[in-house]
């Protein structure tokens, strides 16, 4: 018998009696507040959010945000943020290369202000549905694990930005 | 082949009591009373950022969902494997560690793999895979930071979140001093994970192989889920030839609304965090790449026709009992002598083997913290308890155990008796406390441990002359 049918076996010998789904948990937040919680999340997240202005543009924002001698500069844009978490999805579509993401020394991603949801609960149906690949990025590359001392910038992106842009 | 069966296999820890284990963590008891103040913190995080009015409904969805995946298993494997094969994913059944390790090797030397860089996967810790690997030939660079700390010191995991729980800065800056040229005595945090990002970062950008584990396979995507906070499964898994996702067969779970709950559940009571850094869900290769996931079983199936103890199964590995333990907070991963410690280590390992556990279920004062803060509600004093009865019916309790329930039984039996023997305990503790000699007798009282002080009157007393009680 193959390693697989042994598997399946074994399991289905268990007979483990029917167990119905999980009941879906919400927890609405008011349009108003999905923005300024996403914010307060993110930079608590390490990250930083800027609505950009009229006018303002993202190259412009960027001259003020980052390093002047920043390398490794990705820009990419999201699907949808969350309020809950400061997470915002990222499609591998809608990249040239998945190494791109984490490559970045600095992540800047573009997000419309529109496109924010209040929690995961929201955010996982709104994954599209032919996804190869797609990454809920909450805030830079960070590491407690020297004494618990927060350390942002552990093997990947050193900053996160998100720049949401007004409807 | 038949030359590698040796290192194939992992090699099995020494038979050690947990609290003899214990007593040497304890022997310094200002690095104990640390380690416990670093759990603590962790602890309050976890409690601050699951204040939320949904927080009992999320565990409840997540207990569901879990519990409705064991029921399914077999079913929800088969979708995944189905979708995953579909958009080019090699799926691969391991039954045991052994085969795990092969299947691992084969993939490794089929395509000429010299360096791999891994990130956490306490299955590989299970099945012993980077001795098998090194053994082989084969560079292994552990890439988060703790684990890569503990494996520069060749020590396994003390913690399954927090690998390097046990180890203070100045430690680590002696050990980075001489394994990577840090200037000697530099022990901030923010330098020594500078440096390591240099070097860490260079050994996952040139690996030939990436190794991952997973948070969770989900089968109506036929995705693999990666939750990290440094980005190191990222970097690995986008950027070498061949990605291998080592994964036990309980991480199935049903749907992405499942997912939801979960990553609403997992960082929260990890380490307090709202989600991690990087979650990350694949559900195919990037172009030019190879992309592999192992499904083991070592044992979780036999497992799962265990009524009384299958809900083990859910565990997502978010360490929240070990930090809330104050059995594991004052005695550290390694007094438990299994991969996984703490207390869902004590109910996991001696389904393993019992003999070689058998104290396990006993490093417990049955306070129900575990049980308390477990985002996927497993009972794990329930089963602590069960494991007790199993061990005295297999008369494998640990030594002295059996003699003193024998005479505990009919004390515990009797309101009465019991209430008078309280009477006499609390009259009897002061003088205890004062006989040094009776120290060595008990775990309970080694050094770094003491009685406490007796109340002058019992619960039930105090409840009656107070009026809360007739």
């Amino acid at each position: 018998m193959s390693a697989r049918d042994a598997i399946l076996t074994a399991i289905r010998a268990a007979q483990v009696p029917a167990s119905p789904p999980a009941s879906a948990v919400a927890r609405p937040i008011a349009e108003d507040d999905l923005l300024p919680q996403f914010l307060r999340v993110l930079s608590e997240v390490g990250g930083a959010g800027i609505v950009r202005g009229a006018h303002q543009t993202v190259a412009s924002i960027l001259a003020d945000a980052l390093p002047p001698d920043a390398e490794g500069v990705v820009i990419a844009r999201g699907r949808f943020g969350v309020a809950e978490n400061a997470a915002v999805y990222v499609d591998a579509a809608d990249i040239d290369a998945r190494a791109d993401i984490i490559r970045a020394e600095h992540l800047v991603l573009l997000l419309p202000v529109t496109a924010l949801v209040p929690t995961m609960h929201e955010a996982v149906r709104r994954m599209p549905d032919k996804s190869a690949c797609g990454w809920f990025l909450s805030g830079p590359s960070k590491t407690a694990d020297i004494e618990q001392a927060l350390v942002i910038g552990a093997q990947g992106a050193r900053t996160l930005h998100v720049i949401l842009e007004p409807a | 082949m038949l030359a590698d069966e040796h290192i194939l296999m992992s090699t099995s820890l020494p038979v050690l009591s947990h609290p003899d284990a214990a007593k040497a963590f304890l022997h310094d008891g200002e690095r104990a009373a640390w380690h416990d103040d670093a759990l603590w913190y962790v602890r309050s995080k976890r409690d601050r950022a699951t204040d939320l009015p949904e927080w009992e409904a999320l565990r409840e969805a997540a207990s569901a969902l879990k519990a409705h995946a064991m029921s399914r298993l077999a079913e929800l494997l088969e979708a995944f494997e189905q979708r995953a094969t579909a958009s080019g994913i090699v799926v691969h059944w391991a039954r045991d560690a052994a085969e795990h390790n092969r299947i691992v090797l084969d993939i490794l030397r089929s395509t000429g793999v010299k360096r791999v860089a891994k990130s956490k996967s306490m299955l590989t810790e299970e099945c012993g895979l980077n001795p098998c690997l090194e053994a082989a030939g084969i560079e292994v660079v552990d890439t988060d930071l703790g684990e890569r700390i503990v494996q520069l010191a060749h020590q396994p995991p003390s913690h399954i979140v927090i690998p390097a729980i046990h180890w203070k800065k100045e430690e680590i800056a002696q050990l980075f001093h001489t394994a990577m040229g840090t200037p000697a005595g530099e022990s901030s945090p923010d330098a020594l994970a500078g440096v390591a990002r240099v070097h860490l970062r260079d050994a996952l950008l040139h690996a030939d192989a990436a190794i991952t584990g997973a948070n969770a396979l989900v089968a109506e995507t036929g995705g693999v889920v990666v939750c990290t906070n440094e980005g190191n499964a990222d970097l690995g898994m986008h950027s070498a030839p061949v990605h291998i996702a080592c994964v036990g067969i309980e991480k199935i779970i049903a749907t992405r609304d499942d997912l939801g709950v979960l990553l609403r559940v997992l960082a929260r009571s990890a380490t307090g965090q709202p989600v991690t850094a990087y979650t990350t869900h694949v559900t195919a290769p990037r172009a030019g790449s190879a992309m592999h996931v192992v499904l083991v079983d070592n044992g979780r199936s036999a497992r799962l026709a265990d009524a009384e103890m299958r809900s083990a199964l859910h565990c997502i590995r978010c360490g929240a009992c070990l930090n809330t333990c104050p059995i594991y907070r004052r005695s550290g991963g390694y007094s438990y002598n299994h991969v996984i410690p703490g207390p869902i280590g004590a109910i996991l390992a001696p389904a393993v083997n019992l003999d070689a556990h058998r104290t396990l279920p006993f490093a417990s004062t049955l306070c129900g913290s575990c049980g308390d803060v477990c985002p996927v509600k497993i009972d794990i004093p329930a089963q602590l308890v069960t494991w007790r009865e199993r061990s005295a019916a297999a008369g494998m309790l640990p030594a002295g155990y059996a003699t003193l329930f024998k005479r505990l039984g009919p004390l515990l039996a009797s309101r009465t008796r019991f209430n008078r023997a309280g009477a006499w305990a609390r009259r009897l503790l002061p003088v205890l406390r004062a006989l040094s000699f009776l120290r060595r007798l008990n775990p309970w009282t080694r050094p770094g441990r003491d009685l406490p002080v007796a109340p002058a009157e019992s619960f039930r007393e105090w409840a009656k002359r107070t009026g809360r009680l007739s």
